[in-house]
Formats: C-alpha cells, structure tokens, sequence
C-alpha cells in the first residue's frame, strides 16, 4: 500500500508539471489583456505599456513562467494584478466558501441520494420506485440556476426565512464577531440547489449498484441462508454497491468545488468557481494559474483517497 | 426517546432563533450595495471604470464637484482666480480639511497629486498636457500655469473617474503608474476604507473627522453628511439576485438592473425605482487609421443613414421610458444641447444607403464589427444594425469577443473597422472619447483639428457652445462614431431608506441619505 501511495504520488508530480505548463501557455495564448482591464477604456498605449513593465508583463513568457515555478516552489503563487493581494489569500477567501457549500451539499446529496436509492432498489418495479426515479430524472434535468433563482424567491424575498445572496465567514466562526455558526445560513439555499442534480445522480448510481449486487450468487446465497433482509442489504448489498457511489462522491465533491459556477454566480457567493471565471474575463494570470493548480492537486489528493478507500471497503482490492 | 426529541427540538428552535437575530443584528448602522461586480483597484486616477468611481467618491474627493445642474462647484477648493489671460489658475484648499491618516491637507498634497495625474491618470493629459508648471505657492495656495487657457479646467477636476482625486503627498509621489495599495487608500472624504475581501465586498467606515461643506447638498456638490457607520459594496454579478435581495432586504440598493424589470418593479412596493439623472449612449467607432473606413466619409454616411437606432434601442433596452431615440450628444436640457446635423441620426433608408454606398466605391467588401458580449446591449444593437445594413447591401461581419480582448484589439488598427461600445454622461465636450485623436477610432482631419483647438481655448460658454456646435454638425459629416440613442440606467433602492432624490445622480452615492 505504501509502496502504491509513493508511486502515485511521484505520477501526481509528473501531471502537476504538465497541467501548470498547459495552464501557462493556454492563458498567455489568449487574447486580450489585464493592462486594460486595470486601467479602463481611455487608457493611451503609454500608460499600458509602464504599467505592463511595472508588472514584468513586457518579459518573455518562458521566463515569466520559470519565475512563477521558482516562486511556486517556495510556497507564492504571486500577487493579483486585480485585487492586489498575494494569490493564496485571494484563493484561500473562496476555498473557504467553496469547501463549506461542498460539504453541506454532500451531507444532502448523501442523505438524500443514498438512502431513497436503496429503498428505489429494494422496492423496484413498484409505484413508490417509479416515483423516485422520476422525481430524480426531474431533478437532474431543471437547471440549477432555475432552482436557485426560485428558491430565492420562495424562501427569501417572499416568506423572509433565509439571506436571498451573499456569504458569511464561516471558518472564523469562533470568533465573537464573526456571526459563528449561524453564518452557515447563506449556505442553505444554495446548497440544496446544488444538491438536487447530484442527489438525483447518486440516487440513480446507488439504485443501479444495489440492482447489480443483489443478482449476484453470494446475496443468493445469503437469502438462502434465511438471513433477515435488512441484514442482507446492509451487510452483503449496500457494501459491495458503495465501492461505486464513493467513487462518484469523490468526483462530485471536487466538482462542487470547481464548478459551483452558476450557483455562486445566483447566490453572489464568493468561491473558487466564480473567482477563476471572473479572473479569466480579467486576465488576471496569476490568480487563473494559481488556482488551477490548487484545482488539479484537489482533484488528484481525492482520486488517490478514493483509490484507497477502495482497500479499506473491500479488503479483496489488491493496490498495486 | 420523547425528551430526547423535545431537547432536539428545543434546540433546533434556539439555534434558528439565534441566527435569525444574528443576521438582523449584523445590519444596524450598515447600508449594503449589491453592485454588478468586482471592482478594479480603488486607484480613481488611474481607472475610469464606473464601479471604482462609484466606491472611489466616498473616499477621494476632488477639488471642485458637480452640483445637481453639473455646474462645477468648489468642494476642497476654496476660491479661485485666473491670471495671465486665463493661462495662470490659482487655487486657495479650504483649510482644516483631514485626510483619513489624520494629516491636514495642503497645497504640497494637489501639487503631488496633479503631477501623477497628469503623468499616469486617465484623463490628466487633457488639463496637464499643456501645464508648464504647478507649484506650492502658499500653504493652501496651487498655481497651475498652462500654455494656454483651457475653458474646461473646472470641469476636467470635478469628478474622480479617471480624475484628479487628492492623495496624500507622499503616497502620490511614491505610485507612479501602477495602481496605490490598498493601505494607500486614503483620502479626505466622508468614509474611509476598511477592508477588501476579494469577490465578497469592500467595506468603508465613516470618517469620523470629516468636516462637511456648509453649503446645502446639491448633485456631488455642497455638504456630505455621512449617516451610516459602514458601507460594503458587494458583488453580485446575477441581475435577478440583485432583485431578489434588495426586496428580501438583504441590500438596501442595487445598481444597472435590466429594462425587462422595469414595469414590474415600479409596481413593486418593495422597492423604489431610481432611474439615473443622466443618459449614457452606445457608441459606433469607425476606424479613421486604417481599412476600408479611413478617410471614406461618404460609405460612413451611407453606413448611418440605412439604420433605425430606436429598433436597436427598443431590443437592447426595452421599455420607451428608458430610451431616447436622439441624435444629439449631450441629452435634451443639457446647456450643450443641439439639434446640429442630427438630420442624419437615424433615417433607416436603406435605398439611399445603397446608393451613397455605390458613391463611395463600396464593392461588398465585408466591413468588420467588433463586439463584447461582456455587454449584451452591445450586441444586441451590433446584431440590430447588422440585419438593416445587410438590407442596404452592406456586408458585415461581426467579430464578437469578449471585453478584455476586445479592448486589445481595438488598439490593434489591422484587426477591425468598426467597434461598439458607450460612453456615460460627461457634461462638457473636451471630455468625449472621441474628441481624443489618440483613443481607438482616432478621429483625425483638418476640419476636427481645428476645432479642439478652438475648443480648448474657449473659455466662455457661449463661445463653447457654439464651437460645440460646429464639432457636433462635423460629427455627423464625418461619422467618425454612430451615437446610437440615449439610454437610462436605472437602480432599486429599498424603501426602508430616506434622502433618495427622484432622479439618482449620474452615479450612485451614498452620502445624505438614512435608514427611516
């Protein structure tokens, strides 16, 4: 196992190395240009250009890129041309909402998908299954924008019950001034618009896994045995079916990271999805750079915890 | 089991109890602005982008600032005189005046801060271009000398979007052309700047030494009286979320909503409508440098007479009480007002266009749009116009990117021959874009040469005016840019709030108002 986890680590470096240098030449390759967007529509070439010399923006690509390796190196992954701010803080402000609205949304995801998948499953074929299954078809096909914007509507502007938009410290919480734990009411809405389209997935993916498992021969077996039912689900279905399902929360969680766009962008929250669309229509390079890179080591840490949690759900996975 | 569910409920019950008193407590004293985005660096200067100016206002102020009417006013200017046949401008500050820092201002502080401006700032080249010097000559004294006399002095120094807005001396001198920190935000207006939190909001505190004017309030003009404790500006780029929290009262305003809105909200007793006091209008730049529009005035007209502008204007804008289908530059009432060559505005003869084209040697040869969707009434008017001059057999191909490239390549002569933007209110000529020869469109010919010297030195308003004139009436000769109409901005504000005018100013501001 430790033998695997090194092995992976080092493929994780080789991919790291090529996703900044793509990262790199794909922004630098685009048109358009921070310079104006700082300065605004009457900006003289002049000015443009001192302040592209002021930034280091005048230099040859290859070397812009070596000094932000260097850089990156040391743990700086510069400053923003826009906000002005060392990019780590800038990525750390919206990790912290992302990284909450994720956790929430997977705590409704999981208790919504999982449980209502496995009931679909064990009563299949029957009105209660056809119901599920609709609600999920209809849940994955409305738009999140759509939930979102009627969500609002419903629960803020008309009955007042929760912030239409906005955010609220939240990894502070201890602090006496930062509205502690009651700040995770902007997250609500939101979070169950995001919920709907991915608890309707893992509703589907956990139904679909139990139906396969419980053809096979040992869950026959098991009945055969007279075990009790919810012990047969639970012990020989549920089991075997998960290895599946974490694998989609895995994904589905580092997407609600990454591209929480839409709803950020409904809700005014202020997270990585929107910060790296905003930075891109900005130029802002180094925050774009930066955050790419966060993004791709995200999304390899969770595909290397995935594989690992494989072993630890069936000890029959050999990790080689 | 039973009491451990009533404890359960209990405290589901306190907690919602407490976060519903928490999120009414943390608004007391605080008025919140859902703004359409984030902001470029608070370096008034150096941006013209509305949403710094917006923010910058209540923390830079300027030596002279509009009243209600768009006259200039003093506001940390005192008194002035010109000397030398108006070639010599003296300025005496108002004394006593802070900066948030706490240092007093002084005459070093505007000397310092007119020379970046007009080295680095947007607009500076048009008063400071011709500047010979500008000295300290008293405590509370500038002398501004100039090469010659510039008839719109005061009103190219009463305003922060890209304008001389007072920095402390040593933080001017120490900028240069790149954009002040933030923890160089200081200036000497009613709010100071707290703090930037990227994508969640900027937050502005009351400056508590602030001294008012004591003339009466009037447009960005007389006192400012601060009235609430905080002020965050907070991004939120979703129009129908800017809505839905001001009626929920989560902000107790909302800027730039979209005309589809219009007749529903101001049926909504939720909110109050402020329509803004002042248009701003779509721009049609022609390229004057190169391509098939250089210097080919006749196609440029034919180009213009085959549009309707109040069909682009009914798409991009929707309902008539947010548009004007006019062709002069400044909007009816202004003193600039002109009915001079605006014959021409909007004829949608797309027979006579066709002919004028044929005049003018036009072979069909595609003619190239550039366009953001960044804006979508760019392109909707974009879309509009190329439909109607297909109609005249006038090829266009629109090149539609978005904003950041496009303000690239609008500098790049080779890559377009017609770019779409706008431009907001500006109430004196000499602050037009496209009275620039150096801004993207580069208008230049002998006949438009002469007349910004002539209006550069026109002191008079009746000589102004009358220049003015002449330029509007070459403007639509020359069509070295297509007004396409006047179109009104319009903000919600939360009927909670007192001291709303019925118009809204040219731009939102803050100050003078109060929670009811």
């Amino acid at each position: 196992m430790w033998f695997y986890a090194l092995k992976r680590a080092g493929a994780t470096l080789v991919t790291l190395v090529a996703a900044s240098v793509l990262v790199f030449a794909f922004i630098h390759l685009i048109p358009g240009d921070p310079i104006y967007v700082l300065l605004g529509d009457t900006a003289t070439p002049d000015q443009v250009e001192a302040l592209r010399h002021q930034l280091g923006l005048d230099q040859p690509v290859v070397l812009q890129y070596f000094r932000w390796v260097g850089d990156a190196l040391q743990g700086n992954l510069g400053e923003s041309i826009f906000f002005q701010a060392p990019v780590l803080h800038v990525i750390a402000d919206g990790a912290e909402t992302s990284i909450f609205l994720a956790l929430i949304t997977m705590v409704w995801v999981v208790i919504i998908g999982v449980p209502i998948g496995m009931i679909a499953a064990m009563r299949k074929g029957t009105w209660l299954d056809q119901g599920f299954s609709g609600a999920a078809m209809l849940m994955a096909s409305v738009p999140t924008f759509w939930v979102g914007l009627y969500l609002i509507l419903i629960f803020a502007a008309t009955l007042g019950w929760l912030p239409s938009s906005g955010h609220g410290t939240i990894a502070h919480a201890v602090l006496p001034t930062s509205g502690g734990l009651a700040n995770l009411r902007y997250l609500l809405l939101p979070s169950i618009a995001l919920a709907a389209p991915n608890a309707a997935l893992i509703l589907r993916l956990t139904r679909a896994s139990m139906l396969d498992v419980s053809r096979e021969d040992y869950v026959r077996t098991a009945q055969a045995k007279g075990i009790r039912p919810w012990q047969v689900v639970s012990r020989h279905i549920l089991r075997n079916a998960l290895l599946a399902v974490v694998s989609a929360f895995g994904f589905t969680f580092a997407a609600l990271i990454s591209e929480a766009v839409v709803t950020e962008t409904v809700f005014a929250l202020p997270g990585i999805g929107r910060l790296v669309v905003q930075s891109v229509l900005r130029r802002d390079y180094p925050v774009i750079q930066g955050i790419i890179l966060v993004i791709v080591v995200l999304y390899l840490v969770i595909n290397l915890l995935v594989d690992l949690s494989y072993r630890l759900l069936d000890p029959r996975v050999e990790l080689e | 089991m039973k009491s451990s569910l009533r404890m359960l409920t209990r405290t589901a019950a306190a907690m919602a109890t407490a976060m519903f008193l928490t999120s009414q407590a943390s608004a007391a004293g605080m008025f919140r602005e859902a703004t359409i985005g984030e902001p470029p660096p608070l370096d008034v200067m150096l941006t013209t982008a509305d949403v710094a100016s917006t923010i910058g206002a209540h923390i830079f102020e300027t030596l002279y600032a509009y009243d209600s009417s768009f006259v200039p006013q003093p506001m940390l200017a005192e008194s002035d005189k010109l000397e030398d046949d108006g070639k010599t401008i003296v300025i005496t500050l108002r004394q006593g005046v802070m900066f948030h820092n706490g240092k007093e201002l002084t005459a070093e502080d505007v000397v310092a801060s007119m020379k970046r401006w007009g080295e680095f700032g947007a607009r500076g080249k048009l008063l400071m271009g011709n500047a010979t010097s500008v000295e300290a000559t008293d405590k509370y004294e500038v002398t501004l000398k100039l090469s010659a006399p510039n008839g719109a002095w005061k009103t190219l120094i009463s305003d922060v979007n890209g304008g001389l807005g007072i920095y402390p001396a040593e933080i001017a001198s120490a900028a240069g052309g790149e954009p002040i920190a933030q923890k160089d935000y200081i200036g000497t207006g009613p709010y100071k700047f707290k703090e930037w939190r990227p994508n969640r909001y900027v937050e502005l505190e009351k400056f508590a030494d602030y001294k008012p004017r004591s003339e009466e309030a009037s447009g960005f003009a007389g006192a400012r009286i601060a009235d609430f404790d905080t002020i965050r500006f907070i991004p939120v780029p979703d129009v129908g979320t800017r809505v839905s929290g001001v009626q929920a009262g989560d902000y107790e305003y909302a800027e730039m909503i979209s005309g589809d809105l219009y007749d529903t909200l101001s049926a909504d007793p939720s909110v109050v409508i402020q329509r803004r006091g002042t248009p701003l209008f779509g721009l049609f730049f022609m390229n004057s440098k190169e391509g098939i529009l250089k210097d080919n005035f006749k196609l440029r007209r034919a180009i213009q007479m085959a549009l309707d502008k109040s069909q682009a204007l009914r798409v991009s804008f929707g309902p008539e009480g947010l548009w004007t289908a006019q062709g002069s530059v400044f909007p009816e009432g202004n003193y600039f007002y002109s009915t001079a060559g605006t014959e021409a505005y909007s004829q949608h003869d797309p027979e006579g266009a066709k002919k004028l084209a044929a005049e003018a040697g036009y072979d069909g040869t595609p003619i190239r749009l550039l366009v953001s969707t960044n804006y979508q009434a760019h392109y909707d008017q974009a879309t509009v116009f190329t439909q109607q001059l297909a109609e005249a057999g006038i090829n266009v191909q629109m090149i539609v990117v978005d904003w950041a490239t496009l303000l690239k390549m609008r500098g790049q002569a080779e890559q377009w021959d017609i770019f779409v933007t706008h431009h907001g209110f500006q109430p004196d000529p000499a602050l037009f874009t496209f009275m620039n020869a150096s801004y993207p469109g580069w208008w230049s010919s002998p006949e438009i040469e002469a007349l910004r010297q002539e209006l550069s030195v026109a002191v008079e308003p009746e000589t102004r005016k009358a220049v003015w004139e002449k330029t509007q009436k070459l403007f639509y000769e020359q069509v070295p840019a297509m007004k396409v109409g006047d179109a009104y901005a319009y903000d919600i504000a939360s009927p909670k709030v007192d001291g709303f005018a019925k118009n809204a100013e040219y731009r939102p501001r803050f100050w003078g108002l109060k929670f009811k």
